[in-house]
């Protein structure tokens, strides 16, 4: 863990995430689902007939009942769900200001495949840039086998292409079923791939998670000339950066951002959002409020 | 202006060079994540461009000063007043003495100090003329050839502070003089100044080389007679029963002399340093005919100053250089 000397917080061992929608998938999990069985939150009765389960016959209902109805109680069964990262790895996320984005987006991965394991949820990782990278990606798993080999190639990875239009395919392959689908992204995309990524993904629990730099905006220098090299074109622009360009770049940023979390609040939860550093308690604080 | 030059040319294949600076930025690029949504800025556009010119300029003034660029020395053509003029002056040890005949002492200036002072004016207000100097005493001396080096004259008419020396043998004087102009091709007139303080007589054989000399070529002449006081003048009539020959009268039969020669001729005879600069001004008045004269631009070495364009150039890099401000410091880069 030399990579993240830096860091201060130990990674946390454990994500709480909470989802306030049930589950229609069959298989036991933690979370609430359509399903009914034997363990878990009260729902309903229903008569021996309906659910052919003699051990939970409800006594006190079934007495009650003068037709002599049998009532058996039906429990909310808990149920997995799956959960779906899409990673953009397009160039921007290679920014390296206060720190690397790459390597948030990686620490996210870890932190959300164990905490997701461990839940005995399946959990997805679809790494994007302009095209869907299927070598970072994992398909859904409950299995831990794959997951050092992940977040190391997440580190390793420099990303270098251009445009995150990958992200609307890697969208489509969480697949039907609704997921708790994690958008990991800084969220510089174009205002129009942003709303079809985002139009996608209606379907699912989305919890946009922004990675954004203070050296990107906020701590910009007042003065001074600074070559900017694009990361995704390379196109090269010397700015003399003087109080007033910084102010406009910073209304600039700030227009995008308000953008940006306009159309996440209209299609799902509210943006978390990382500045620099990962905090953990405020994400999985985040998460458990579930909406 | 095609006369700009180089003393290497081969430098020249590196001046593509110059054109680097405005493709590549000198500045270190700073990775952001997007660029392409910001709006240009046209101050900072405007400082690009102006660094990478001021790059281009100092890598072409580098080459150029490692080249060794120069403007070649030339000649241009003019045409102005004057004439070419050779000054020939006696130097005979009566020279040295004052106009009234003796050796100088106090505040006494000698016929050939006064002469030299206001020759030396003459030249000096004579911008085009085309000068050349000789001696004559016992032997003509050649001093200084036709040029347009008014310093040049200026130091060889000083040089004749040295004292002078016995005889006065005007004839040989004449014909070095004569040697001189002739040497000299151009249309411009010819004037012949002759300084002296008395004369002598003139061999009959190079009279006739003179008298030749003379006709080939119209040729001024004019003869500044420094009188010393109680001497024979150029006009003196022999008295009756003094005798009218060269030995006895020399000035009066040089000047016969001169007046046969059939060329233009004036004679100043002057007994006192007033009347020498009037002869002198009359005979620059005189001298006014036009001429074609070549000015010399000299050779003029561009390196130096190259290199201070290129210095010029190179600070304004080095001063964008050092406010070239970084996003990430570098102390936190990996």
């Amino acid at each position: 863990m030399t990579a993240r000397a830096k860091t201060a917080a130990p990674l946390p061992v454990d994500l709480p995430y909470r989802i306030v929608w049930k589950s229609r998938a069959l298989r036991q999990g933690a979370h609430r689902s359509v399903q009914s069985g034997a363990g878990g939150m009260f729902r309903d009765l229903a008569t021996l007939i309906e659910y052919n389960d003699p051990r939970r016959i409800d006594l006190r209902q079934s007495l009650r009942d003068p037709f002599e109805t049998l009532y058996v109680r039906r429990f909310e069964e808990k149920s997995q769900i799956g959960v779906a990262m899409l990673l953009d790895v397009s160039g921007s996320m290679g920014f390296h200001g206060a720190a690397r984005k790459m390597a948030l987006a990686a620490e996210l991965a870890q932190v959300f495949a164990t905490a997701v394991r461990r839940a005995g949820d399946t959990f997805a990782l679809y790494a994007a840039d302009d095209t869907v990278r299927e070598g970072l990606s994992v398909l859904p798993t409950r299995s831990r086998a794959g997951e050092a080999d992940m977040v190391a190639a997440l580190r390793a990875f420099v990303p270098a292409r251009r445009g995150a239009a990958g992200l609307i395919d890697a969208a489509r392959r969480v697949g039907r079923k609704r997921n708790l689908v994690l958008v990991v992204s800084d969220f510089l995309l174009p205002e129009d791939q942003l709303e079809a990524l985002f139009e996608v993904l209606s379907g699912h629990d989305v919890v946009p998670i922004r990675i954004a730099d203070s050296r990107e905006s906020a701590a910009l220098p007042s003065w001074g000339l600074v070559e900017l090299a694009d990361l995704e074109t390379g196109r090269r622009r010397l700015v003399a950066m003087r109080p007033a360009l910084r102010a406009e770049w910073q209304r600039r940023y700030e227009a995008r951002r308000s953008f940006f979390r306009r159309l996440a609040a209209r299609y799902g939860r509210e943006p978390f959002e990382i500045t620099d550093a990962i905090a953990w308690d405020r994400l999985g604080a985040h998460l458990a409020a579930g909406a | 202006m095609t006369d700009f030059a180089l003393t290497t040319p081969s430098v020249l294949l590196l001046l593509p060079l110059a054109l680097l600076p405005l493709v590549v930025s000198a500045q270190r690029p700073q990775s952001y994540p997007s660029i392409d949504d910001l709006e240009i800025d046209p101050l900072s556009v405007a400082l690009d461009w102006a660094l990478r010119i001021a790059g281009a300029i100092a890598i072409a003034a580098l080459i150029l000063g490692i080249g060794g660029l120069h403007r070649l020395g030339r000649t241009i053509e003019k045409t102005g007043e004057g004439a070419h003029m050779v000054l020939l002056i006696d130097r005979s040890s009566s020279m040295d003495n004052t106009f009234a005949g003796r050796a100088p002492e106090g505040g006494e200036e000698s016929k050939s100090a006064a002469a030299r002072r206001l020759l030396k004016d003459f030249i000096l207000r004579r911008d085009h003329d085309l000068l050349g100097v000789a001696a004559f005493s016992t032997s003509p001396m050649h001093v200084l050839p036709m040029t347009d080096h008014k310093g040049a004259v200026v130091a060889a008419i000083d040089a004749m502070d040295r004292s002078g020396l016995a005889f006065t043998n005007v004839g040989r004087g004449l014909a070095l003089a004569l040697d001189m102009q002739e040497a000299d091709t151009s249309p411009a007139a010819r004037v012949i100044l002759l300084v002296s303080d008395g004369a002598a007589v003139i061999d009959r054989k190079v009279q006739e080389t003179l008298r030749a000399a003379f006709a080939r070529r119209p040729i001024n002449l004019y003869w500044l007679f420094l009188r010393t006081e109680g001497t024979p003048g150029i006009s003196t009539v022999p008295g009756p029963g003094e005798e009218d020959t060269p030995q006895a009268m020399p000035e009066r039969h040089l000047d016969k002399f001169f007046k046969s020669l059939g060329t233009s001729y004036r004679a100043f005879e002057a007994e006192n340093p007033e009347a020498v600069a009037e002869a002198i001004a009359e005979i620059s008045k005189l001298e006014r005919s036009p001429i074609t004269y070549h000015e010399r631009i000299p050779h003029d070495d561009l390196k130096a100053r190259c290199f201070a364009v290129a210095l010029a150039a190179l600070l304004v890099l080095l001063a964008a250089r050092l406010a070239e401000v970084r996003l990430v410091p570098a102390t936190e880069e990996t």
